[in-house]
């Protein structure tokens, strides 16, 4: 945990301009961390993951706004929408491109205004049970990201894609983002949040994502994770729906050593819905851990839940799900689903849904399955002169197909499913 | 065409086809009949090349080529085909997709320029017409929703799109009511000319009144006990089979 006292120290002291309470916050958050220190097997919720290999590198924050060089091609770029370009944790406003419907602030500004969402308060009332010490951190550090606020009664007419851009760097360098996305009353907007690297020199991102839905408003959150093979990233995302508010989040994970992340979603008022998809395609020593709690607070919500995950060679994967529906609820309509295939012996998959359901106007249904390729139906496509490499790859794409499918905007589904398909092909190899 | 003789071969370390011996030349229909467990679809899986059915001695070959160590792809890509007894169903594989993948591999093949997905659905509009089936079976995935007589008919459709020279129709009658049978059959009879040939696997003879086998082969026990034209499969159907045990 050395290095991570180091950095801090050093961080403080460059950070002296910020407001007190923020100071103060940060030290509070750090003491917390490092009372806590990373988590361990023994830690329930925690258990799958090893995290030595982030406390056996020292990670450092980056400093340098001489960014080593911006690519002539920005990898991950999706057509026909806005662009918040971040590359190493610093925002390029130049080569940023937003609308005038939105409120967006950067840097110092964001981290200094936006301190409200960092009060204490809001900390304990995120991790009423459950303490997180990467927020803690990521709190004690947070070094950028973005506030974007979608003001009342607008809808975007094109998507915001948010590039975080780890590029080549000679130092391990880490990251801690915050950002904060608001929806106002009566809203509309897509938002892709897309982690993505042109590096290969191991790094460390640890994201807080804090999601605010208005009343009536509707939000599809898009999280592309195409980070670097021997990275880490771990995710922390929050998200709070006021009544009437529609939430869709269409979530692709392909890269990574380590990934893990913790969502948290709480229906705030009634008549809300949320649609959370999630994809995890990976291969070699990967492993990915996902872990998801709704909560259920108020009447008449729906929360549908799926988790795919394909695992090959030595990958492993968790999921962890649980729904939680509140006393004194009234209809509640809670789906969740897990499905796995594993392709190798030696792929691993830990798969915990659970309901916790205190109220007793409710449907619920949870479930989860992991399973092989099925010998009939590559037999059936090897029987019509399909390849082996062909028929593996049809049957993959039929099983992620869903998830790809839930995608309403046609751009975002193309560019997601070409990843995808070039991330099987991988796998297969 | 093909060729099996004294063809001995099993699943799992179980012996079921006991010194086969089957000739069949470019343009025949053979029907073999046999009751459950006499080795029919074994016989179909041994011909496409199925995992776990294990060749022990005999020989099996496809004009000439030898089959046994032939993957079942290759088999295909070579003119082989087989409508499944029961169809498969492929989660999210769109049926279009699908047999437009199989037909450009067949084309890749024979070094033969891919079709283009305009051309490939003129192509398989026509097919549909040849059996009957409505163009929204196209837009689902590989036999997912279809009832048995839609997949018995999807599984004519892609041959009758794949061209194949020789065609295992494996109990393709099982599940068929009357006039999907008809359509099956039809489908089917139009296909046959002088060059491809068919091995027609069936419990009854309802099938064969549609078909004009060449041959009527009775498989009792792994073995052909007694071969004919089409009287022997009525006296079958009239007294069992029995009477041809030995």
């Amino acid at each position: 945990m050395n290095y991570f006292k180091n950095e801090f120290d050093a961080f403080l002291d460059s950070n002296q301009h910020e407001n007190e309470s923020l100071l103060d916050l940060r030290k509070k958050s750090f003491k917390s961390f490092i009372n806590s220190g990373l988590p361990t097997k023994k830690w329930e919720n925690w258990q799958f993951t090893n995290f030595s290999n982030i406390e056996n590198q020292n990670f450092r924050l980056p400093y340098s706004k001489n960014i080593t060089k911006i690519p002539d091609i920005l990898p991950g770029r999706i057509p026909n929408t806005y662009l918040a370009l971040m590359i190493n944790g610093f925002y390029q406003v130049e080569l940023s491109d937003l609308p005038d419907d939105v409120k967006i602030s950067f840097d110092d500004d964001h981290l200094n205004l936006s301190s409200e969402y960092y009060s204490s308060e809001n900390m304990q009332n995120d991790w009423k049970n459950c303490l997180n010490p990467f927020y803690m951190l990521n709190t004690s550090m947070m070094n950028s990201g973005m506030t974007i606020h979608l003001k009342k009664n607008t809808i975007l007419s094109k998507p915001i894609q948010i590039i975080y851009l780890t590029a080549s760097n000679t130092d391990k360098i880490m990251n801690h983002p915050r950002f904060i996305f608001n929806v106002g009353d009566n809203s509309e907007m897509t938002l892709i949040e897309h982690y993505i690297s042109s590096n290969s020199t191991s790094y460390f991102n640890n994201t807080v994502t804090n999601v605010g839905l208005g009343e009536n408003s509707f939000l599809n959150h898009i999280r592309i994770q195409e980070e670097a093979s021997n990275s880490h990233h771990v995710a922390n995302t929050f998200y709070k729906l006021d009544q009437k508010s529609t939430l869709i989040t269409n979530s692709a994970s392909f890269g990574s050593s380590l990934y893990r992340h913790n969502i948290n979603l709480k229906f705030c008022g009634n008549n809300s819905n949320a649609n959370y998809s999630a994809l995890s395609l990976i291969e070699k020593k990967q492993h990915h851990d996902q872990n998801i709690t709704i909560e259920h607070m108020t009447d008449s919500c729906q929360s549908d839940q799926l988790f795919k995950y394909i695992l090959s060679d030595e990958s492993s994967g968790v999921f962890n799900g649980k729904v939680v529906v509140e006393e004194h609820t009234k209809q509640t309509n809670a789906n969740q689903s897990n499905k796995n295939l594993v392709l190798s012996p030696t792929a691993l998959m830990n798969a915990n849904p659970q309901l916790e359901i205190y109220a007793e106007d409710v449907k619920c249904s949870h479930g989860s399955t992991t399973g092989q390729i099925d010998p009939e139906a590559l037999f059936y496509l090897k029987s019509r002169g399909l390849s082996h490499q062909k028929s593996m790859e049809l049957i993959m794409s039929g099983f992620i197909s869903d998830i790809i499918e839930f995608i309403k905007n046609e751009d975002i589904a193309k560019y997601l499913n070409e990843v995808a398909s070039q991330q099987l092909e991988k796998i297969l190899v | 065409m093909l060729e099996i003789k004294k063809l001995h071969a099993g699943v799992k370390g179980k012996s079921i086809l006991d010194g086969l011996n089957l000739k069949v030349k470019p343009g025949e229909l053979h029907a073999i009949m046999g009751r459950n467990g006499s080795g029919k679809s074994t016989l179909a899986n041994i011909i496409t090349g199925r995992e776990n059915y294990e060749i022990t001695s005999g020989e099996l070959t496809y004009n000439g080529k030898d089959l046994i160590e032939m993957a079942p792809e290759d088999r295909a890509l070579e003119g082989i085909f087989m409508s499944f007894q029961y169809p498969v169903v492929i989660p999210g594989v769109n049926n279009t997709y699908f047999l437009r993948a199989a037909l450009n591999a067949q084309l890749k093949h024979f070094g033969k320029k891919e079709i283009n997905a305009a051309d490939f659905m003129r192509l398989i509009r026509e097919k549909l017409k040849l059996v009957n089936m409505d163009e929204k079976y196209l837009s689902r995935a590989v036999n997912d929703g279809f009832s048995g007589g839609e997949k018995k008919r999807n599984e004519i459709l892609q041959m009758l799109t794949l061209e194949p020279k020789l065609s295992i129709l494996d109990e393709t009658d099982s599940g068929l009511d009357i006039d999907a049978l008809k359509i099956v059959a039809k489908g089917v009879n139009d296909f046959r000319d002088s060059s491809r040939s068919f091995i027609a696997i069936t419990h009854y003879q309802r099938l064969l009144e549609y078909m004009e086998p060449d041959y009527i082969h009775i498989l009792i026990n792994g073995k052909i006990v007694r071969s004919g034209d089409i009287s022997l499969a009525q006296e079958v159907e009239k007294r069992g089979y029995s009477w041809l045990e030995s």
